[in-house]
């Protein structure tokens, strides 16, 4: 038995800039950390069964793997050329598409999961780009990259797409104070709507063009945000968050919508800083920066109004920031 | 004879000057990361090295937690290689002596650990067989060496370099004890922080 996990992440700026077809133009940038969501892959190998099992929402047993309806396990058991006698099961703490970048968690967790069990160890780096090539060529999603190489690096980084195709990870040496400082003013609030982030991205990749002044504007943003995480201005960051969330929300019209919009004044009205949503945007979860001494009263007044707003499920996520990147917790294999 | 005592005051001072901050710093998220995972940290070293390798295993299992024991059943789990001079004599004397702490290492290295070498000169034949086994494994290595890092220095993850002339064991060995009492340090002041934020946070709810 094999299990591996991977942290999911949040990500403050630059995200857009980690497509290609605007690195190749100009270097993307993207400033995030990961937390203490995992996502786990556990893989056995089944000698006498006879067939390839998947369980995730679903369960799939199938006698081939390109049988599977699962595209990424597909994808990857058919590239690895791993066609029999294999089962994979994986798990998750919160619902997917809740913009905290899960599905690549998976893809990287799954990767490394997959090389144990053909007898190689891969590194953090291997890792991430594996899961991009699943995810990117083979799937042929449109998405770009930041969420592997945060999944598979773990910590907070500064992350930088090189127009050559190369990514360079700079972790953000944030001392324990502000680590905890940033986890004492961040709430992650929960919005119950769940969101594709193919939608949004389709239409934000094929805008590219048209947007490229305003990602370049994100991109280089991803700078000011590192000086001010490295001076634990809180602060700004969140007011920087704002005026970050007011640019987005012009790259595609999913970005947003008048639910969101209302519980994102409700917390403003009560002192939180700014935030913005995570992941591609059109819903999943708020994340906001506020006075420690306010918190409570935001989630507390954001849990009402999400409740007013009909929104199933929403509720505060408690966060903290970890380092761990993708891991093989077990391997019992004996290589 | 005060001279004397200066001067060696004053060239620690300049050596303590260099200290690879960003790399000591790398070198607190590698432990904080095998922490998370409930990984093993694993410590080699010859001679001066090995004693300070079994000062910080103390200090770092029990020091780290000592204002809030009971409050932390999760701890670090350091182990200084080998952990028996039974053992330590076994490879030594059987194997060789290149083997003291990769032969010990492969008995436990998994994969959610991590090793840290200490070695002045960096070019100790047993200390690189221990990285190099670490490294084959994907676990990462903090190396903490001197003189100009040898062949440790460039295998090492967290690359810890005290930066001295060759053959300044004293000077090296005595900053090697500071940085690892950064260590310790850093994790206590965590730990305590994070354990008063708790208490902050239950009283509040009550």
């Amino acid at each position: 038995m094999i299990v591996s996990s991977a942290p999911m992440r949040i990500s403050f700026a630059g995200g857009g800039t980690d497509l290609a077809e605007f690195y190749t133009q100009y270097p993307g940038r993207v400033i995030s950390t990961a937390i203490d969501k995992f996502i786990y892959i556990a893989i056995n190998r089944a000698p006498f069964t006879d067939h390839v099992a998947v369980r995730y929402s679903i369960s799939e047993e199938v006698s081939h793997p390109s049988q599977l309806q699962h595209t990424r396990v597909r994808a990857a058991l058919l590239d690895l050329g791993i066609e029999n006698n294999i089962e994979i099961a994986s798990f998750a703490p919160i619902p997917a598409k809740t913009g905290l970048g899960s599905s690549s968690s998976f893809s990287v967790a799954l990767m490394k999961g997959l090389s144990a069990y053909q007898g190689k160890r891969i590194d953090k780096r291997e890792a991430a780009e594996a899961a991009c090539r699943l995810e990117i060529d083979l799937v042929k999603e449109p998405i770009g990259k930041q969420d592997q190489y945060a999944a598979a690096f773990g910590g907070f980084n500064v992350l930088q797409f090189n127009p050559d195709g190369t990514v360079d990870v700079e972790p953000l040496l944030l001392d324990f104070k502000k680590r905890l400082g940033l986890e004492r003013r961040l709430i992650l609030f929960y919005l119950g709507l769940t969101r594709d982030a193919s939608s949004v991205l389709t239409e934000q990749k094929a805008n590219t063009a048209k947007n490229i002044e305003t990602l370049k504007q994100m991109s280089d943003s991803v700078l000011v945000f590192k000086d001010a995480f490295l001076r634990g201005d809180f602060q700004g960051i969140g007011e920087m968050l704002m005026a970050g969330w007011n640019l987005k929300k012009k790259l595609a019209s999913g970005v947003s919508n008048p639910v969101i919009d209302t519980l994102y004044d409700v917390a403003i009205n009560r002192g939180a800083w700014g935030g913005k949503i995570l992941g591609a945007g059109g819903g999943g979860c708020l994340m906001l920066l506020a006075p420690v001494e306010s918190r409570d009263d935001i989630v507390e007044a954001l849990t009402k109004a999400a409740a007013g707003e009909g929104l199933i499920g929403a509720r505060e996520i408690p966060v903290a920031l970890v380092q761990s990147g993708v891991e093989t917790l077990v391997n019992s294999t004996g290589r | 004879m005060e001279n004397f005592i200066e001067q060696f005051s004053q060239k620690s001072i300049e050596v303590l000057r260099k200290l690879p901050k960003a790399e000591i710093a790398k070198a607190m998220n590698i432990l904080q990361a095998a922490f998370e995972r409930d990984g093993r940290i694993y410590v080699v070293g010859n001679g001066g090295s090995l004693a300070l390798a079994t000062h910080w295993v103390a200090d770092f299992n029990k020091t780290v937690f000592s204002h809030h024991l009971d409050e932390h059943v999760h701890r670090f789990q350091a182990i200084r290689l080998p952990s028996t001079e039974e053992e330590l004599t076994a490879w030594a004397n059987d194997v060789g002596f290149d083997m003291v702490f990769a032969g010990p290492l492969r008995n436990y290295l998994q994969d959610t650990d991590v090793l840290i070498a200490i070695s002045s000169s960096g070019n100790s034949e047993n200390i690189i067989r221990a990285v190099e086994l670490a490294r084959s494994q994907k676990v990462p290595v903090i190396g903490i060496s001197g003189f100009s890092g040898g062949r440790l220095n460039p295998l090492s993850d967290a690359k810890i370099l005290v930066p001295t002339q060759p053959g300044e064991y004293e000077l090296v060995e005595g900053i090697h004890a500071i940085v690892l009492h950064i260590f310790t340090k850093y994790f206590k002041d965590y730990f305590d922080m994070l354990i008063e934020l708790q208490n902050e946070r239950k009283a509040r709810a009550v």
